[in-house]
């Protein structure tokens, strides 16, 4: 089958640098969606584990296989960056060209973000691989902590532009302040 | 206000859209009769005090949650996922 | 005791000291012919039309607090006329024609201002829904006239008229709409129905409504049982647990509406405008005071204060419609206890209990009825029939599904009003 060429989310709005801050579009080729039926989430963990090396995290976290993703996403819900077979066990979904995500890293990052996010995202409270659903903004966005000064954020595709907006505007106010 | 989401923790009550009295997880029968359904949907107890009801985490989890709350303090005591409440 | 021109300047060149309290502090009787719980602007107009249009004035109004402190106190005080639906609209059109004789029916200043209302709109769509409102209220026998964006300039040339995502079209305007002064409506009419030989009785706690074979007879108090063969129930913002002493729930969820006031200014708004795509709407007072107000909060309150995400949708719309109002300080803010029914309209209505009369839902729109929901009732009470205006404030229609009056569109159901 041929393959096709991917296009981004953002368009042209990113990369994005204000001081210390970058803000780049992260590609998931692939992202399906795994909501378990009623009393199948051990098989459902199971079979992804069997599947793509990994289980079903908890409630708030991210596990990592290789560049696969398996990923908490709200109640009852889980979203995977590889296709998984499920057959009777979850409803699964296709979500590749419905979200759109981004990386937000520097040492200020966090800073941003404080701007944005009605939550506690120093590494203290949130550490690597937690992953949380809120807003940004006016915005639901599922945010998750990548790396020590790293974030990634999620958004439904629509809001791309929108959550772009929001950041540059906090970037732009952050490095105006000359801190934190 | 902030309520205690069962999955999230502590949020904001702006995350989450308000569905009324917890009496909508107790939906009578489809063959209750008129009265039975016009009192389920219309007519509320309306406590000034302690109640429960229902909202949907909706910038967050998206569970749908009962929540035990007063209704002069605004304080809010604890939540449920409604998945619990109603099985 | 009357007012006139001549008294207000002798008191002013002797020191306001010849003014005497305007009702009587009766302690009360063991029995009235009629009794109404709850001594706000509602239950006052009641208890006044009841004696000046049906003669009854051997009746009581029972106050569990004092009169005024309720939600006649705690409104953004608009009056106007520019309801949508059959049932409605004939009551909020009487509504206005008793607001406009009001101040010389009781001798008292209301201040009363029918300084115009202006509810902008900002799309085709929005301007469609207009056009059809102006013309309902036009064929209800009220005033409507659609402003064009230079019309509302002409009037409101503050306004952001420009701005991206909500650029005004243009405005219904109303012109016999406007404010008053919202205790003095109170004081107002507990006045009338006094010097008429109504006993208003503060501090005085309904705990129990007594009935005997379905048949009311009388009510418990803090004061003492008091027996009457009428009692009417006016106690909006509490009629849930009013109502659940005479065994009867309620089509009616408490929520909160924050208002909010700014330091006074010179006068600069002198209108009443609503905003369309947010929900705001701003007066100012007489005093100076920006008076300003959004949606409901949107969960079951009593608390008579708000929480601040709605302060802040507030302020978001305030600042999205005049930026000016940027330079304004809040100076407080408050919170009243709405009636909200699944239809966002009111009911005025018999009970299961022969005697036992209700007034309550008023949801957001409370203060504007005040006299034609006082003279709906006091007929009702006194006549045992509807009054022509307000006949469809039934409370069995969410049970049939006869005649729900949903201005917003949204349908009868709690959480959506």
């Amino acid at each position: 089958m041929a393959r096709l060429i991917a296009l981004g989310a953002f368009g042209d709005l990113l990369p994005l640098q204000t001081g210390d801050v970058t803000c780049t579009e992260l590609t998931h080729e692939t992202l399906f969606s795994i909501a378990p039926y009623r009393g199948q989430h051990k098989p459902v963990s199971a079979a992804i584990k069997s599947q793509l090396g990994l289980s079903l995290p908890a409630v708030g976290r991210r596990t990592i296989a290789g560049d696969v993703i398996c990923q908490w996403i709200g109640h009852d819900a889980w979203i995977v960056s590889a296709p998984v077979m499920l057959d009777g066990l979850a409803a699964v979904t296709d979500q590749s060209d419905g979200y759109a995500a981004l990386e937000i890293a520097g040492a200020g990052g966090e800073a941003v973000l404080a701007r944005l996010v009605p939550l506690d995202l120093r590494v203290s409270a949130f550490k690597i691989n937690h992953t949380a659903r809120s807003l940004l903004g006016h915005l639901p966005v599922s945010i998750t902590r990548t790396g020590a000064q790293a974030f990634e954020v999620m958004v439904m595709r629509s809001m791309a532009a929108s959550l772009v907006h929001d950041l540059q505007e906090a970037m732009a106010g952050l490095a105006a302040r000359g801190s934190a | 206000m902030r309520i205690n989401c069962p999955h999230c923790g502590q949020r904001d009550r702006r995350e989450f859209y308000y569905m009324g009295d917890a009496v909508a997880i107790t939906r009578p029968a489809a063959d209750a009769g008129p009265d039975a359904w016009d009192d389920y949907l219309h007519n509320r107890d309306n406590p000034a005090g302690d109640t429960r009801d229902l909202w949907y985490h909706e910038a967050g989890c998206g569970a749908w949650i009962v929540v035990a709350r007063n209704t002069l303090s605004h304080a809010v005591h604890g939540a449920t996922l409604a998945q619990k409440a109603a099985s | 005791m009357g007012y006139s021109g001549f008294q207000i300047i002798k008191e002013g060149l002797f020191g306001q000291k010849g003014w005497k309290p305007l009702w009587r502090d009766p302690a009360p009787k063991p029995r009235y012919d009629a009794i109404i719980i709850g001594g706000g602007g509602h239950g006052l107009a009641t208890a006044y039309y009841l004696a000046r249009e049906h003669g009854l004035t051997n009746i009581a109004v029972l106050e569990k607090g004092h009169i005024g402190g309720g939600n006649i106190g705690r409104n953004t005080t608009i009056v106007r006329a520019n309801y949508f639906l059959p049932g409605n609209q004939e009551f909020y059109s009487h509504s206005l024609k008793l607001w406009e004789r009001m101040e010389q029916d009781l001798n008292y200043n209301v201040m009363h201002s029918q300084r115009g209302l202006i509810n902008l709109f900002h799309s085709d769509g929005q301007r469609d829904a207009f056009v059809r409102r102006g013309n309902a209220m036009i064929n209800q026998g009220d005033d409507a006239i659609l402003l064009d964006r230079e019309g509302v300039r002409s009037h409101l040339p503050y306004l952001d008229f420009d701005n991206a995502r909500f650029p005004i079209y243009g405005g219904l305007y109303h012109p016999r709409g406007g404010t008053a002064r919202h205790d003095a409506v109170a004081w107002g009419y507990a006045r009338g129905a006094d010097q008429r030989g109504v006993d208003l009785i503060q501090n005085c706690e309904v705990t129990g409504i007594d009935i005997e074979n379905g048949v009311v007879t009388g009510v418990q108090t803090t004061r003492g049982p008091i027996r009457a063969r009428k009692v009417g129930i006016v106690t909006a913002g509490r009629s849930g647990q009013v109502a659940a002493m005479a065994g009867m729930r309620l089509p009616i969820e408490s929520h909160v509406l924050q208002a909010f006031v700014t330091e006074g200014l010179k006068p600069v708004i002198d209108h009443v405008v609503s905003f369309g795509m947010g929900h705001f709407y701003i007066s100012q007072s007489d005093k100076g005071g920006l008076v300003f107000g959004g949606d409901l909060d949107f969960y079951a309150s009593y608390a008579a204060r708000g929480n601040l995400p709605m302060a802040e949708h507030v302020m978001e719309a305030a600042m999205t419609l005049m930026p000016m109002i940027g330079k304004a300080r809040v100076l407080r803010s408050w919170g009243g206890i709405m009636d909200m029914t699944p239809d966002g309209s009111p009911i005025i209505d018999t009970t299961p209990t022969k005697g036992l009369f209700i007034d309550c839902g008023w949801c957001y729109g409370g203060f504007k009825a005040v006299p034609a929901s006082g003279f709906a009732f006091a007929h009702l009470m006194a006549t045992g029939q509807p009054h022509a205006t307000a006949a469809k404030f039934r409370l069995d229609r969410f049970r049939t599904g006869v005649g729900l009056m949903d201005e917003e569109g949204t349908g009868s159901q709690h959480n959506l009003h």
